[in-house]
C-alpha cells in the first residue's frame, strides 16, 4: 500500500480542502433541522410570525450555501481520485515499456488490459467516493448523536434501537450477494465458453448435425444461470426494502414514543420534528457502510494486483553503467549460445551450442524446417530474450555490457509476424526516425516493392491500415515492415522470415532490390526459402536448434545434405507453380 | 498511433419504437406476469405516499389533539404501510427480475439457436469473441434496462403523479409553494443532463481511445521496444490519459453540481415552507404536522428527478445492445433445408462432381469446373498443392457451403436438394485438427444420440484401436475431456475421431488426413484402425500418407483449382506430370524416411 500513499501526499492538498468543504456542508446540513425545529417551537409556543420568518430566512441561506460547499466537496474529492488515476496509469504503462517480450508471452494482452481498466477504476473508487463516504460517515453520527442526545437521552437511545439491526441486515446480506454473485460468475463463465467451444468447433457441429443438439445443452446451461441470476435477484431484492423499512421503524418510534412524551408535557412537537430530520440524514450513510467497506477491500485488492505489476523487475535492462554503441565496428559474434524459454519446454532448448560470426559488411542466411529455431536466433540480437548460456559479443564486448537503447537503435529489424499500428502508412514506416528526407523514404518503399500498392491506394501513404494493419494483406503488412526497417538505415539488419506471406515473383524483385543496400549493411537473414539466403557469406541450417551444416551455397548444394534437399524441393514446387 | 481511436460505441436514441417492439415479443410469453409486476408498482409507491401523511395526521389530530389512542391507531396504520411498502417493494423487483431473466434466457436461446443455423461462411467473417459478447454482455445490459431503465422511469412519474396529488389536496397554498422551485429546478437539471450527455459521449470516445491505445501498444510492445519508442508512446499514452482525466474532471464537476443542487432545493422548500407555512400555522388554518409532511413530499419529489440522467444512459446503452443482438438474429440464413427436401432411398454412395465452380470471395474462384464421379465404395484420394483447392473440395460436398456452378449429387441427388440433415447423416468427416468437445469421452463419441448403446460404442472404440487407451482413463469411457480435448494426445484424438466415425456408420468417408508426425506405434495404430474405417465406404480423401495414395483406387490431382490429371498411382507416375513432381516433392521423402528407417530396425 506505500505506493498508494504516494500518490494521496501528492494530492493530499485537494483531499484537505475537499475535507474541509465536507466538513463544511455536515455542518450546515446539521443546522437545518435545529433551526427547523426553533421555527416548530416558536410556532407552538405561540411566537412571533417575524421570528419564524427569520429562522426560515436562515434555512434557505444555509441550504444555498450548504448547496455550494458541497459541490466543492465532491468535485474536488471526486477530481483527486480521478488524478491518482491518471498518474497510476500512466506510471503502469511506463513500467509495462520496460518488460521484455517473456512477459508478455507469460500474460496474455486480455488479461493486463482488464487489470489496467478494471483494477484502477476499483482503485479510484476507493480514493473517490470511498473516501468521501468514509469522511463522511463518522462526521455525520457524530454531529447527529451528539445533537439528538443534547435534546433528549432516552429518545435518542430508543430511535437508534433499530440501527444494530440495520447493520446486521446490511452485514448478512452483503456476504449473502457477494457469493451469490460469484455463483452467477461462474455460471456466466460456464456459458460462455459453451458458446466459445461451439463456435470454435462449428464445423464438427455441421458435419455431424449437432445443431439441435447443442442448442438443447445450451438451453439448459441458460436454464442454471437463469436460476442462480433469480437467487441473486431474490438477496438484492430483499436489500433495499429491508433498508427502507428499518428506517422507516425508526421513525415510526420518534413519533409514537415522542408522542406518547408529548401528551405527558416533558416534549415538544419541535423535538420529534427534529429527531425525524436527523434520522433521515443518518439513513444514507447507514445503508452505504456495507457498500463503503466492500468498496475499500476492492480497492486494496486491485492496489495489490497493480503494485504486482509494478513490482515486475525488468528482466532485459542497461546494466548500471552502460557502454555506449555506435554502429558495429569489426563483428557480431555468437559463442556457444543456448536458449531455453522459461518452463515452457521443460528445459529443452530451443537452441544449444550456436556459435557463428558476423563481420561488418557481409551477410549469414539462416535457414531450418519451422520450430528449428531460426526465429530464436534472431530474437536474441537486439535482447528480446538473453541467452542463457554462452555469450554474444559486438566488437569483442558482450551485449548485455551495452546501452540497450543503442543497441537497438543500430539494427533495423524485421519480425517474421508483421505488426503495424492502427495509424498512417507513413507514421508506420517511419516508426524508427524523427526526421527523414522524402527520397529516402522513397527509396526503402521503393526496395521493399511497396511503390506498387502505393499508387493503389487512394490516399497513398496516408492511408490508414487499421487495428493491426487489417487493411491490408499479408504480403503488403510484410513488406510495410520491411520498409520500415529499411528506412532506419542502421547499420545492422536482421530480418526474420519477412517474406514468407510475399509471392516468389515478387519476392525475388525485392531479393534484387535489396541486395546493393545489403552490401553496405550487416545482415542476419532468416528464411525458410533457400532464395533469400543463397548469396549470404555463410549459411547455417538448423535443425531442432542445432547447426547442423553450414557453408557458401554452392558448397552446401554439392555436399548433398539437408541444405541441397531443401533447395532440390523448393525447386520442383516452383516448377510446379509455374505448369 | 494517435489516431487509435476506435469505431466509437455509437450511442442513439434512448428509445426507439421499432426496438422496443421487437423487445416486447420476448416479454409476451410472460404478460401476466409482468402486468402482475406493473401492478405491483403504484400499489408499493402508495404505500410509501401514506407514511408522510399518516404522520401528519399523528401529529396534527392526535398529538396535538392529546389522543393517545388514535395516535397509537395511527401509528399501527403507518406500521402496515411500511410493511406493505417493504413487501410491496421486494415483491415488483423479485418478478420483475423473474419475468427479465425469463426474457433474457429465451433470447439467448434464439440467438444461439439461430447461430447454428448460419453458414460456414458467417463464422469465416466474424470472429468468436463477438459472437460471444452478443450472447451474453449484450444480453446483460438489457437486464440492466429491467432493473434500473425503463421500469423505474415508469415509476417515477407514477410517483410524482402520487405526490403532486396529494399535496394539492392536503393544501393548496403550500402546495404551490413546494412547487415553486420545480420550474427553475427542471430547467436546471435539464440544462445539466444536455451537458452530461455531451460530456458522456465525449467521456466514451476517451475511454475507447485510452484502451484502444493499450491494447495497441501492449500487444506491439517489441516492436515498440525495438524501435526504442518508448518515450515516445509513452507521451503520446499520456497525452490520451490526461484527455480522459480531463472529461472526467468536467463530468465531476457537473455531477457533483446537479447532486448538491438537489439537495439543496430540498432545504430551501423546506424554508420556503416554513415561511409561509409557520404564518399559516401560526393563524392555525394548518397543523405543524402538514408542514412536517409536505417536507417529507418534496424530498421524495427530487430524488427521482436527479437520477434521471443515469437510467438516460442506461436506456442508450440497452437499445444499442438490443439494436446488435437483433441484427445478429436477422442474419440470413442462406443454406437452408430446401422446402421439398428429397431423402433418396436406397442410398448409393455415390458422388458425382459435375463442373463445378467455387469461390470464397466473388471474382476469385478456387475451383474452376471441376468434374469428377466417385462410384460407390470407391476409395479416391485428392492430391495437390497448397492452395489448390482439395480442402474447399470435400466442404463443399456436405454443403458447408454452396457452389456457384455446377451441380454436386450424392446419391443421384443434388445436395440443395437434399435433407440437409439427412445428407450429412451420410458424410462421415474426418479433420486434420480433431475436434473434441469437452465432457466426456463417450459423449464425444456418440455425439448427441444416448440411444447408442455402450456396447456400440465399445465396438466401435475397439474397431479403432482407441479401447486400449480409453479403458487406462481414470474414468474409462466416462473420463473427462477438457476444452479442445487438450488432455488428449494427437494420436489419441485421431484415433477418437475414427472410433467417432464408426459409431456414426456413414456410407461416405470424407478425409483431410493430418499431417502432424506421431510415434511409429501410434502411426501404425492409426494405419490399422484407418484401412476398418474405410472398408465397404465410398472415400474421398486429402491424403498426406503415403499408404493412403497407394492404398486408393483412384487419384485426383487438382492444381490451381481445376483437375489436371486422374488415374491410379502407377499410371500417374508414368505420366511424369505434375503427379510426379508432387509425388518427389510430398511422399518421396516419407517413403526414404521409412525405407532408412526399416533399414536401421534390421541393423539394430
Amino acid at each position: 500500500m506505500g505506493r498508494l500513499w504516494l500518490y494521496l501526499r501528492r494530492y493530499w492538498r485537494r483531499y484537505l480542502i475537499g475535507g474541509l468543504c465536507l466538513l463544511g456542508t455536515a455542518t450546515l446540513v446539521m443546522a437545518i433541522p435545529w433551526w427547523t425545529r426553533e421555527v416548530v417551537r416558536i410556532i407552538e409556543q405561540g411566537g412571533s410570525l417575524s421570528d419564524v420568518r427569520f429562522y426560515a430566512l436562515l434555512i434557505i441561506a444555509a441550504a444555498v450555501l450548504q448547496g455550494i460547499v458541497r459541490t466543492y466537496s465532491r468535485a474536488l474529492i471526486f477530481n483527486a481520485g480521478r488524478d491518482v488515476e491518471y498518474d497510476l496509469r500512466n506510471d503502469l504503462f511506463a513500467h509495462l515499456e520496460k518488460l521484455p517480450l517473456a512477459f508478455y508471452q507469460a500474460n496474455r494482452t486480455g488479461d493486463l488490459m482488464s487489470r489496467v481498466i478494471n483494477d484502477i477504476s476499483a482503485v479510484r473508487v476507493m480514493l473517490g467516493p470511498g473516501v468521501l463516504n468514509f469522511v463522511n460517515a463518522p462526521v455525520y453520527y457524530v454531529y447527529a448523536v451528539i445533537l439528538m442526545l443534547s435534546m433528549d437521552v432516552r429518545m435518542t437511545l430508543a430511535a437508534l434501537a433499530p440501527f444494530p439491526l440495520l447493520m446486521i441486515v446490511a452485514r448478512v446480506f452483503r456476504g449473502k450477494i457477494m457469493k451469490s454473485s460469484l455463483e452467477v460468475q461462474q455460471q456466466m463463465s460456464v456459458l460462455s465458453s459453451h458458446v466459445q467451444e461451439n463456435l470454435s468447433g462449428m464445423h464438427v457441429v455441421k458435419a455431424y448435425s449437432q445443431e439441435d443438439f447443442q442448442t438443447r445443452q445450451f438451453i439448459e446451461l441458460n436454464k442454471d444461470y437463469e436460476v442462480k441470476s433469480m437467487q441473486m435477484a431474490k438477496m438484492r431484492g430483499m436489500v433495499n426494502p429491508l433498508m427502507q423499512g428499518i428506517n422507516g421503524l425508526t421513525i415510526l418510534i420518534v413519533i409514537w414514543y415522542g408522542g406518547v412524551r408529548v401528551l405527558r408535557g416533558d416534549l415538544l412537537v419541535a423535538d420529534i420534528v427534529a429527531f425525524i430530520a436527523y434520522l433521515n440524514v443518518l439513513a444514507w450513510p447507514t445503508a452505504a457502510f456495507g457498500w463503503m467497506l466492500s468498496l475499500v477491500e476492492r480497492g486494496r485488492a486491485a492496489m495489490r494486483r497493480l503494485e504486482e505489476i509494478l513490482a515486475t523487475e525488468p528482466a532485459i535492462a542497461s546494466q548500471a553503467a552502460p557502454l555506449p554503441v555506435q554502429g558495429l565496428k569489426q563483428c557480431m559474434e555468437f559463442r556457444n549460445v543456448a536458449f531455453a524459454y522459461n518452463g515452457q519446454r521443460n528445459g529443452h532448448a530451443a537452441i544449444e551450442g550456436i556459435s557463428f560470426k558476423l563481420a561488418v559488411g557481409k551477410s549469414v542466411g539462416l535457414v531450418g524446417r519451422i520450430g528449428s529455431g531460426k526465429s530464436t536466433v534472431a530474437q536474441l540480437v537486439p535482447r528480446l530474450f538473453d541467452v542463457s548460456s554462452g555469450e554474444i559479443l559486438l566488437d569483442g564486448q558482450p551485449l548485455t555490457h551495452l546501452s540497450l537503447s543503442d543497441l537497438r537503435r543500430m539494427m533495423g529489424y524485421v519480425p517474421q509476424d508483421p505488426f503495424l499500428f492502427s495509424t498512417t502508412l507513413r507514421r508506420n514506416i517511419a516508426l524508427g526516425r524523427e526526421e527523414y528526407s522524402e527520397e529516402e523514404l522513397d527509396r526503402a518503399i521503393k526496395i521493399a516493392k511497396l511503390d506498387r500498392d502505393l499508387a493503389i491506394f487512394p490516399r497513398g501513404l496516408e492511408t490508414p491500415v487499421g487495428e493491426r494493419g487489417v487493411t491490408l494483406s499479408g504480403g503488403q503488412k510484410q513488406r510495410a515492415t520491411l520498409a520500415r526497417a529499411l528506412l532506419m538505415d542502421s547499420p545492422v539488419l536482421v530480418l526474420d522470415d519477412c517474406l514468407s506471406s510475399v509471392d516468389a515473383q515478387t519476392e525475388a524483385e525485392i531479393l534484387a532490390g535489396l541486395r546493393p543496400f545489403l552490401k553496405k549493411k550487416t545482415c542476419l537473414i532468416i528464411s525458410h526459402r533457400i532464395s533469400a539466403v543463397k548469396d549470404a557469406d555463410e549459411i547455417l541450417v538448423l535443425d531442432d536448434g542445432k547447426i547442423i551444416e553450414r557453408g557458401g551455397h554452392e558448397a552446401l548444394v554439392r555436399r548433398g545434405g539437408v541444405y541441397a534437399d531443401l533447395y532440390q524441393q523448393q525447386r520442383l514446387s516452383e516448377e510446379l507453380d509455374q505448369i | 498511433m494517435a489516431q487509435a481511436a476506435q469505431q466509437e460505441e455509437v450511442l442513439g436514441k434512448a428509445y426507439d419504437v421499432r426496438l422496443i417492439r421487437r423487445l416486447w415479443k420476448f416479454i409476451v410469453p410472460y404478460k401476466r406476469l409482468f402486468l402482475f409486476t406493473m401492478l405491483l408498482l403504484p400499489l408499493q409507491q402508495a404505500f410509501g405516499v401514506a407514511q408522510p401523511y399518516l404522520m401528519k395526521i399523528g401529529i396534527d389530530q392526535y398529538i396535538a389533539g392529546k389522543d393517545l389512542w388514535g395516535l397509537q391507531n395511527v401509528m399501527l396504520l403507518f406500521l402496515a404501510a411500511l410493511i406493505g411498502e417493504t413487501v410491496a417493494a421486494f415483491a415488483h423487483h423479485y418478478f420483475s427480475m423473474l419475468v427479465a431473466q425469463r426474457c433474457l434466457a429465451d433470447m439467448r436461446g434464439a440467438v444461439f439457436a439461430h447461430v447454428q443455423k448460419l453458414p460456414m461462411s458467417y463464422f469465416d467473417r466474424n470472429p468468436v469473441g463477438r459472437l460471444v459478447t452478443r450472447m451474453t454482455t449484450d444480453v446483460d445490459v438489457l437486464q440492466e434496462m429491467f432493473s434500473s431503465g425503463v421500469l423505474t422511469l415508469l415509476s417515477d412519474l407514477i410517483m410524482v403523479i402520487w405526490i403532486v396529488s396529494i399535496m394539492f389536496y392536503l393544501h393548496v397554498g403550500l402546495a404551490l409553494v413546494s412547487l415553486a422551485l420545480i420550474p427553475p429546478m427542471m430547467f436546471a437539471i435539464n440544462f445539466f443532463r444536455v451537458k452530461a450527455r455531451q460530456n458522456y459521449r465525449q467521456i466514451r470516445e476517451r475511454i475507447a481511445r485510452v484502451n484502444a491505445y493499450l491494447g495497441e501498444a501492449i500487444s506491439g510492445m517489441t516492436v515498440i521496444q525495438l524501435f526504442s519508442r518508448e518515450r515516445k508512446t509513452y507521451r503520446e499514452f499520456e497525452e490520451l490519459n490526461a484527455d480522459h482525466r480531463d472529461a472526467y474532471h468536467l463530468s465531476n464537476s457537473y455531477e457533483a453540481a446537479l447532486y448538491s443542487m438537489v439537495e439543496a432545493a430540498g432545504s430551501v422548500s423546506l424554508g420556503l415552507l416554513l415561511w409561509y407555512g409557520g404564518g399559516e400555522v401560526l393563524h392555525g388554518i394548518i397543523g405543524i404536522g402538514t408542514v412536517v409532511a409536505f417536507k417529507e413530499y418534496v424530498h421524495r419529489f427530487f430524488v427521482p428527478m436527479r437520477d434521471f440522467s443515469q437510467k438516460y444512459a442506461v436506456m442508450q446503452s440497452a437499445m444499442a445492445s438490443a439494436e446488435r443482438i437483433f441484427q445478429l438474429l436477422d442474419t440470413e440464413v442462406d443454406i437452408q433445408n430446401p422446402k421439398n427436401a428429397v431423402v433418396p432411398k436406397p442410398f448409393r454412395g455415390e458422388v458425382v462432381f459435375d463442373n463445378v465452380w467455387f469461390s470464397y470471395k466473388a471474382g476469385d474462384p478456387v475451383l474452376k469446373g471441376v468434374s469428377f464421379r466417385i462410384a460407390p465404395g470407391e476409395k479416391v484420394a485428392v492430391v495437390g498443392a497448397t492452395g489448390s483447392g482439395k480442402t474447399t473440395t470435400i466442404k463443399l460436398l456436405n454443403r458447408s457451403y454452396d457452389i456457384q456452378q455446377g451441380s454436386i449429387k450424392v446419391s443421384g441427388v443434388d445436395v440443395r436438394e437434399w435433407d440437409l440433415h439427412a445428407l450429412r447423416r451420410h458424410i462421415g468427416v474426418v479433420l486434420q485438427d480433431v475436434f473434441l468437445f469437452s465432457g466426456d469421452v463417450r459423449g464425444n463419441l456418440i455425439l448427441g444420440d444416448p440411444s447408442v448403446s455402450q456396447e456400440r460404442v465399445e465396438q466401435a472404440a475397439r474397431h479403432a484401436n482407441a479401447d486400449q487407451f480409453i479403458r487406462q482413463l481414470p474414468d474409462g469411457y466416462f473420463a473427462q475431456v477438457h476444452e479442445r480435448g487438450s488432455n488428449f494426445s494427437v494420436g489419441q484424438r485421431q484415433l477418437l475421431s475414427l472410433a467417432r466415425v464408426l459409431v456414426f456408420g456413414p456410407e461416405i468417408l470424407v478425409m483431410d488426413e493430418a499431417t502432424s508426425s506421431v510415434d511409429t506405434e501410434t502411426e501404425a495404430l492409426i494405419q490399422d484402425a484407418l484401412d476398418k474405417v474405410m472398408r465397404d465406404r465410398t472415400c474421398l480423401l486429402i491424403a498426406h500418407r503415403l499408404s493412403t495414395i497407394r492404398n486408393a483406387d483412384r487419384i485426383i490431382v487438382l492444381h490451381h483449382g481445376e483437375v489436371r490429371e486422374m488415374g491410379s498411382h502407377a499410371e500417374l507416375m508414368e505420366k511424369r506430370g505434375i503427379y510426379h513432381r508432387l509425388y518427389q516433392l510430398q511422399y518421396e521423402r516419407e517413403e526414404l524416411k521409412l525405407t532408412s528407417h526399416a533399414d536401421s530396425t534390421v541393423i539394430a
